[in-house]
């Protein structure tokens, strides 16, 4: 883990951690390099995987806001737009370029402004939304491209494309590929998990799908784990009502006993996998609940992350959560947010949806970066769309709605490699159309795995006779601007 | 693992080494001595296809090297191949090239090197020659050999130097076959018998058992339903339930019956067509329906058509071809002989159907097909004469009443009937006032003016005009205060925009408080209401069927009995009642809430965007007369002034219709007999479940070649065909489905019958003779046995494609029957089993896991069929993900016998499929899955150690030994016999004792975590039996349940 000259920031605790499990258990049955390989379903000697070179990132936090989040009132301002105030778009500028049949029958296209404020932050000079103050903070730490475009113009296909490279089902997502790629950095948790947040309003929820974080041809093994907010924090985590952490040692000492006796009769290696997996299966009793255990956070984690940030499965929550995560060697986790499929109502509930992202992906940030994380962790927040410049219904200047617009939008990322404090890209006065150096959805892609260490044309699995990866087919390249 | 990893490259055999097949399994051969299809085929495949292959658009140096005639035409084979692989790899002429990332090794290169020196000989690529049954080989052993499955196997483990496994001991036997047949453990007392049955066909009688039982048709089914990707919900956006299970109950049946697998194929593929299809045969094009759907509402039609015709077309070719067919949607495909025009000319076949689109999130999307239970089928004939005959003599009287209708316009009770439009008694009456002014506001008949919110504005419309806004145009705070048995009707003139924007016309609702209250709803033009106390558990939604015309002002009015049932709303358009699609059933609790009536929204923001007029609110249910005075009131007056003729043919027959309907007895008598009969018919409907068919549209099947597989990217446009490297269709069928199904059954068809056998073969063994069993195209793997697979591929079809008699033959041959233990050395030369020197043994599938536990224990019910049920599932797994809106957002979990049937029932929800399936490497029934990947993880044995259903089920199996025996070893013993039909050895029987101890010991201490342990589950705890002892011992089952031996078959 650690180069020379270089302090290993995670060394601390997990030390304490394997220390407390040794304790525990007593011993290791076999060496955690076994175990992580067992946990992420990675084979021992197999060369066909990454890193491929030296990577700049380690770890993923991948925030997806599903719904779409409109840039021009976030990220992309256009002051010029005040003058076009329920105007038509100009065809030259649509271009006979096809709409969703939610607006495709709309007489008229009116231009409604954002109706809000945008601030200048940082020496980087990004304009920011006037809901967005903390985020503002930080905006020298922060990669804002605004020129992200996807071929998807629904929400299913637009997200299973920016998660899994295809809009079709089916395909392994890129927590998927990440844990097959690099393997895990644990012994006793999950490589790739996945929160699904609870937002403050849910005027407009859409559908998200265990599916997006599927392992699809992978093995199984590099399937998201789910991270929940109540009950179990992972799917039959805890021992049945009654069973005490001492009765279950007991038995699964028993079980040991019983299959290396098996082991012995038949000598079948698959009986030893399984031996190998109630260990870990063990372990994880013990770190999960460690993990989710928020008492040890102290004060400064509340005051910057907010109180919101205590209650289960709010956004700040899980951005802690996934702070605890990276620390503890998780390799990425991926977060969705809700609701911000605004088709109706911007002014009413973008404040909501800022309220909730604003300040935990600013703190975020900070505290990565406090711990000597952040350089190591890339961060990426973004949507699966943008929105129209026109309204969707009627306009007003205090209110107005606004459809999927899959031809350009803004994507932010931090930390792990890539250009901080850059502006990249520029759309045209409508926020409509790409003007200056567009960036396709597996370039980003390419673009996130090569800050990872690993080649995208190289990171493949046999699939149906086809060598599969996340880039497609058509050529991909990472875009060397957006990194450091 | 990575599939490079998952299966054996070299055999440690000194005369194999030169030949293995990529991925494959290679046979001992001379050095120098090169078979194309095993040897060299693969290597061109991985190493040279890319660039000198089929595909012409990446060809590289007008090089092909898939087609000899081509190849040996350039020349290549005279120096250059051979030079080129040989050089340095950093010359810049070296081949493969550096880019290509591929390559050759030194053996490799050998093996191309004998090749061309003994002339490059190549023939046709395996698996597309038809399969001819070869002779048998000659082999040492004979004694060992019990058919001919046998001589195949031992004569390629002779070649290797291998012996095979002593046969297994009954008892590991009883267990494997069980499993295998029926996907359950055996029942003890079988076991028991069979380990005493000294008749010499002893193991053939329990064969025959278990093929004939009820559990064969279950199990079979089972693998076949990854198959079909068969689920029960539309997979899309909402993933709304589909009441499809009747097609999961007709492959049931099917296995059970053994209905030869060329029937059960092209009924499933054509049922509809064939002639005068019964039930059973369209119930099985069900398969055609089981593709994931969508109703997202932006969503593109022809995008989606396009989608869909491809899953059928890729799953066809899967299935039945086996055969990566989806390569070729962009592009010519890589490796195998398919254009991308004859992928689309497949895709013809599936592509002609009157299956809609959007499948509307409803349960039940159309073409269905109500499979009336048979003692209802005679009654249901009947109905459907008289039910059309009431409807007949029904439009003859409107044909009949214009003349009626004029006289009675001009009678003095036409006059009375204007005024019978309900006035005086309205809860609340907006009218508009003209542009500017505030709205004329009737509240409980005081009369107030009220100012509009910002933003809205009146336009042109009925009544003085109506109201548009963007957001609320009026606030009311003190109207439309009812309560859940309140009565009320909504009514009101709106006017559309041409969209399927959602949104409240009129509400009453606090969005905060889980959406209690009610509304006047739009969504996507049709009109409907919600009354609510807590969405969506709480609450009703009625929506009607047809949409409202847009740009047109037109009557609705919603009206509610106050009875908490969706019978008591109806929903009517221009005074015509509607019918309407439920999507919340099941009010409970007051409706009442504090926010104030809007109208025009439910929130400040969220707009439906069309225009309204008129509205009305009545504490009270309009009858359908009144209602339709209401609509008709306008008109009326009109009619009545100036008589009928002056008004226009719409109008006309727009008072026409209300009149019938408001005055004219004779219609009222038919339409009366109409409904009860049509009501009978419903309620015999309702009781009838809903299977999904396949129907062919007018017209005759085409397809469009599409640029990169773009649905908007149109090229030439094609006729449904075959590919050209497979035997031609016979020449005089049509160019339909049931062509298409027929012709995988042909003689010559040298695909069909490899696929099939390959795949069953791939149930029993865990590996198919071909591992690759979803690809037997040139990327796939050479088979392990490639005479074996032609054996039975022939025997297959020349037995008339009777899966049992396969089965039979599989089971009872002495490879089947091997013990699975296997020394270190042995496992050296054959790691995975490939070469068959052992017998069959892994991890079960999830289904087999479940259901062992549920078995053993006693819980398991053993009903066929029927609703998917839904078991114990942790909170939370649908809702993390499930929109809201969807009626498979919150898991309701049964009770009672639905807890513990079969796991193959339970409910497959495809956004969040059943957790601890999942888990276990289940496919996820979105797309066609020909084999599981079975991966090992920890979170696997969490499912086992402490998922409910597991944890009830090892109480119940140490209650059962608690009763039935008295000392510990015999109870022990019991457990164990149940779950892996053995008893425990003396060893084992000391360290369970060891661990019962323990936990006795413990639970005595502490009775609080016994009575605990002892209530999990929803079965009832065991009165009879002392706590602490049965938690004693039910700890010690969960722990027997959790053996590799328990999990593995």
């Amino acid at each position: 883990m650690s180069e020379p000259g270089h302090t290993d920031p995670l060394a601390g605790v997990r030390e304490t951690l394997t220390r407390r499990h040794f304790l525990r258990t007593g011993s290791h049955l076999l060496g955690g390099a076994a175990l992580a390989n067992l946990a992420a379903g990675r084979p021992l000697g197999s060369d066909a995987l990454g890193p491929h070179f030296a990577p700049k990132a380690k770890r993923v936090i991948y925030l997806h806001m599903v719904g779409g989040p409109p840039q021009m009132d976030l990220f992309d301002p256009k002051p010029g737009m005040a003058d076009w105030y329920d105007k038509d778009l100009p065809e030259s500028v649509r271009n006979g370029q096809r709409l969703t049949t939610m607006t495709s029958g709309q007489a008229r296209f009116p231009i409604a402004p954002s109706r809000f404020r945008f601030d200048r932050h940082g020496e980087c000079g990004m304009e920011l939304c006037e809901l967005l103050p903390n985020l503002g903070k930080t905006a020298d730490k922060m990669c804002f491209v605004r020129t992200v475009h996807t071929d998807a113009i629904n929400h299913e296909p637009a997200i299973t494309f920016l998660q899994t490279g295809n809009q079709i089902t089916g395909r392994p997502c890129l927590g998927a590929w990440a844990s097959y790629g690099l393997g895990s950095m644990n012994d006793d948790l999950p490589t790739f998990v996945v929160m699904v947040a609870r937002p403050t309003n849910q005027e407009q929820m859409q559908a998200i799908s265990a599916r997006l974080w599927a392992a699809g041809a992978l093995p199984g093994a590099h399937a998201g784990v789910s991270f929940r907010s109540s009950g179990d924090p992972i799917l039959f985590l805890q021992n049945p009502d009654g069973v005490s952490d001492a009765v279950r040692r007991r038995t699964l000492d028993g079980i040991a006993a019983l299959n290396q006796r098996l082991l012995a009769d038949l000598g079948d290696p698959e009986t030893r996998t399984r031996m190998e997996q109630y260990e870990l299966a063990y372990r994880m009793q013990a770190s999960v609940p460690e993990l989710a255990d928020l008492t040890t956070e102290g004060e400064h984690t509340w005051s910057l992350y907010g109180e919101e940030a205590r209650k289960p499965g709010t956004f700040a929550n899980s951005a802690l959560m996934a702070r605890r995560m990276v620390e503890r060697g998780v390799r990425f986790v991926q977060v969705y947010h809700n609701n911000w499929d605004t088709h109706a109502n911007v002014a009413g509930r973008l404040p909501d949806q800022c309220r909730d992202i604003d300040r935990p992906c600013h703190a975020l940030i900070l505290d990565l970066e406090r711990r000597g994380l952040l350089d190591e962790t890339l961060i990426v927040w973004g949507g699966e769309f943008g929105r129209t410049i026109y309204s969707q219904g009627g306009v007003s200047r205090e209110n107005y709605g606004r459809d999927h617009h899959p031809r350009c939008f803004t994507m932010w990322m931090a930390g792990g490699g890539i250009r901080p404090g850059h502006i990249h890209g520029e759309t045209d006065e409508f926020s409509y159309n790409i003007v200056r150096d567009p960036v396709n959805v597996h370039d980003l892609h390419a673009t996130f795995l090569h800050l990872l260490g690993m080649d995208h044309e190289r990171l493949t699995v046999r699939h149906q006779g086809l060598d599969l990866r996340l880039t497609g087919v058509e050529p991909a390249r990472p875009i060397p601007a957006l990194m450091a | 693992m990575v599939p490079g990893a998952l299966l054996p490259l070299f055999l440690l055999v000194p005369t194999a080494g030169l030949h293995l097949a990529s991925g494959g399994v290679g046979s001992g051969r001379a050095a120098g001595e090169v078979e194309f299809g095993r040897d060299v085929r693969p290597i061109l495949t991985e190493h040279c296809f890319a660039c000198h292959g089929p595909d012409e658009a990446a060809r590289e140096g007008d090089l092909r090297l898939d087609e000899e005639a081509a190849a040996r035409a350039s020349g290549v084979f005279e120096g250059e191949l051979v030079r080129r692989i040989s050089l340095d790899a950093d010359h810049p002429a070296h081949m493969p090239p550096a880019e290509l990332g591929k390559p050759l090794t030194a053996q490799q290169v050998q093996v191309l090197t004998d090749w061309v020196a003994a002339g490059a000989p190549y023939d046709r690529h395996w698996s597309f020659r038809t399969p001819e049954r070869p002779g048998l080989p000659e082999v040492q052993e004979h004694e060992w050999v019990r058919n001919p499955v046998d001589t195949f196997v031992l004569a390629r483990l002779e070649e290797e130097g291998l012996a095979p496994a002593p046969e297994a001991d009954r008892r590991s036997l009883a267990r494997r076959l069980s499993l295998d047949l029926t996907g359950l453990p055996p029942d003890p007392a079988e076991v028991e018998a069979f380990v005493q049955d000294p008749r010499p066909d002893a193991y053939e009688r329990l064969v025959e058992r278990w093929l004939a039982s009820d559990a064969w048709g279950e199990h079979r089914a089972r693998g076949w339903l990854d198959v079909a990707r068969y689920a029960d919900t539309h997979g899309i956006h909402f993933d709304n339930y589909r009441d499809i299970w009747p097609y999961r109950d007709w492959v049931i049946e099917a296995f059970a019956a053994d209905v030869p697998y060329d029937t059960f194929s092209i009924e499933q593929l054509a049922g509809d067509l064939l002639p005068e299809p019964t039930i059973p045969q369209r119930v099985a094009t069900g398969y055609l329906r089981c593709n994931i759907t969508t109703n997202e509402g932006g969503l593109i039609d022809e995008e989606y058509k396009v989608l869909y015709a491809r899953d059928r077309t890729e799953s066809f070719g899967q299935a039945w071809l086996g055969l990566t067919v989806g390569c070729a949607v962009c592009h010519d495909h890589k490796y195998d002989p398919l254009t991308q025009r004859e992928f689309y000319g497949l895709s013809a076949y599936f592509d002609n159907t009157r299956v809609p689109i959007r499948d509307g999130n409803a349960q039940d999307p159309p073409p269905i097909l109500r499979v009336t239970p048979p003692e209802q089928r005679a009654r249901l004939a009947t109905l459907t004469g008289e039910l059309e005959a009431a409807r007949d003599a029904r439009a003859a009287r409107e044909v009949s009443a214009s003349q009626d209708l004029a006289a009675w316009l001009a009678s003095p009770e036409a006059a009375r009937a204007v005024e019978r439009v309900p006035a005086g008694d309205e809860h609340l009456v907006v009218r508009a006032a003209g542009a500017g002014a505030p709205a004329q506001v009737v509240l409980e008949g005081a009369a107030r003016e009220v100012a509009l919110e910002e933003g809205a504005s009146w336009e042109e419309g009925p009544s003085g005009g109506g109201l548009r806004s963007e957001g609320a145009s009026l606030v009311l705070p003190d109207a439309g205060d009812f309560d859940t048995g309140d009565a009320f009707t909504c009514s009101a003139w709106v006017r559309l925009q041409p969209n399927d924007r959602s949104g409240a016309l009129a509400s009453r609702m606090d969005m905060g408080a889980a959406y209690r209250g009610w509304d006047l709803w739009l969504q996507g033009r049709r009109v409907g209401t919600h009354i609510i106390a807590a969405w969506p558990q709480q609450a009703l939604k009625v929506v009607a069927k047809a949409q409202v015309p847009a740009e047109r002002w037109t009557h609705v009015a919603i009206t509610y009995d106050g009875s908490a049932k969706v019978s008591g709303v109806r929903v009517y358009y221009d005074g015509i009642e509607q019918e309407v699609n439920v999507e919340a059933r099941g009010l409970e609790g007051s409706i009442r809430t504090a926010v104030p009536f809007r109208l025009g929204s439910r929130t400040p923001g969220n707009a439906s965007g069309a225009a309204v007029a008129d509205l009305r609110l009545h504490a009270r249910v309009l009858d359908a007369g009144e209602v339709a005075s209401l609509a008709l009131a306008p008109l009326l007056s009109d009619a009545v002034a100036q008589g009928l003729e002056p008004l226009d043919e719409g109008t006309r027959s727009s008072l026409r219709d209300w009149w019938l309907r408001a005055v004219d007895g004779e219609w009222q008598r038919w339409d009366g007999e109409a409904q009860r009969l049509d009501g009978e018919r419903q309620a015999i409907e309702a009781s009838s479940p809903t299977a999904h068919v396949f129907a062919e549209a007018e017209g005759v099947p085409m397809a469009f070649v599409l640029d990169r597989g773009e649905y908007d990217r149109r090229g030439e446009q094609v006729q449904p065909g075959t590919p050209a490297f497979l035997p031609p269709m016979s020449t005089d069928a049509p160019a339909s489905r049931l062509a298409l199904a027929e012709w995988l059954f042909q003689d010559d068809h040298p695909l069909t019958a490899r696929v099939a056998v390959n795949r069953f073969w791939q149930e029993l063994f865990g590996t198919g003779l071909v591992a690759t069993s979803g690809d037997l195209g040139l990327s796939g793997e050479f088979p392990s046995h490639p005479e074996l697979l032609d054996w039975l591929a022939v025997e297959f079809r020349e037995s008339g494609w009777r899966v049992k008699d396969l089965f039979r033959l599989l089971v009872t041959s002495a490879t089947y029957r091997q013990a699975a233990g296997a020394p270190a050395a042995k496992r050296a030369l054959d790691g995975d089993n490939r070469l068959l020197s052992r017998g069959p043994r892994f991890r079960m599938d999830a289904e087999m896991i479940r259901d062992t536990a549920l078995a053993a224990s006693g819980l398991l019910v053993r009903e066929i069929g029927g609703p998917s049920v839904r078991p114990y599932q942790p909170p939370g797994v649908w809702e993390a993900v499930a929109m809201r809106e969807s009626n498979t957002h919150t898991y309701r979990m049964d009770a009672g016998e639905r807890l513990w049937r079969r796991s193959m029932y339970t409910l497959w929800k495809r956004a969040a499929p059943p957790a601890s399936m999942e888990i276990f490497d289940a496919p996820n029934r979105e797309t066609c899955a020909v084999r599981r990947i079975r991966t090992n993880t920890p979170l696997q044995a969490l499912v086992t150690l402490n998922d409910p259903q597991f944890v009830e089920a090892a109480r119940a199996l140490a209650a059962q030994a608690l009763r039935d025996h008295q000392s510990y070893a015999e109870r022990m013993d019991a457990m164990m016999l149940g779950l892996a039909s053995r008893p425990l050895a003396d060893e084992e029987l000391r360290t369970c004792g060891a661990v019962l101890a323990d936990l006795r010991a413990h639970y005595a201490a502490d009775p609080e975590a016994a009575r605990a342990l002892a209530e999990v589950g929803e079965s009832p705890a065991a009165e009879d039996l002392p706590t602490p002892e049965l938690a004693a011992w039910t700890m010690l089952a969960n722990m027997l349940m959790n053996l590799d031996e328990v999990v593995t078959k």
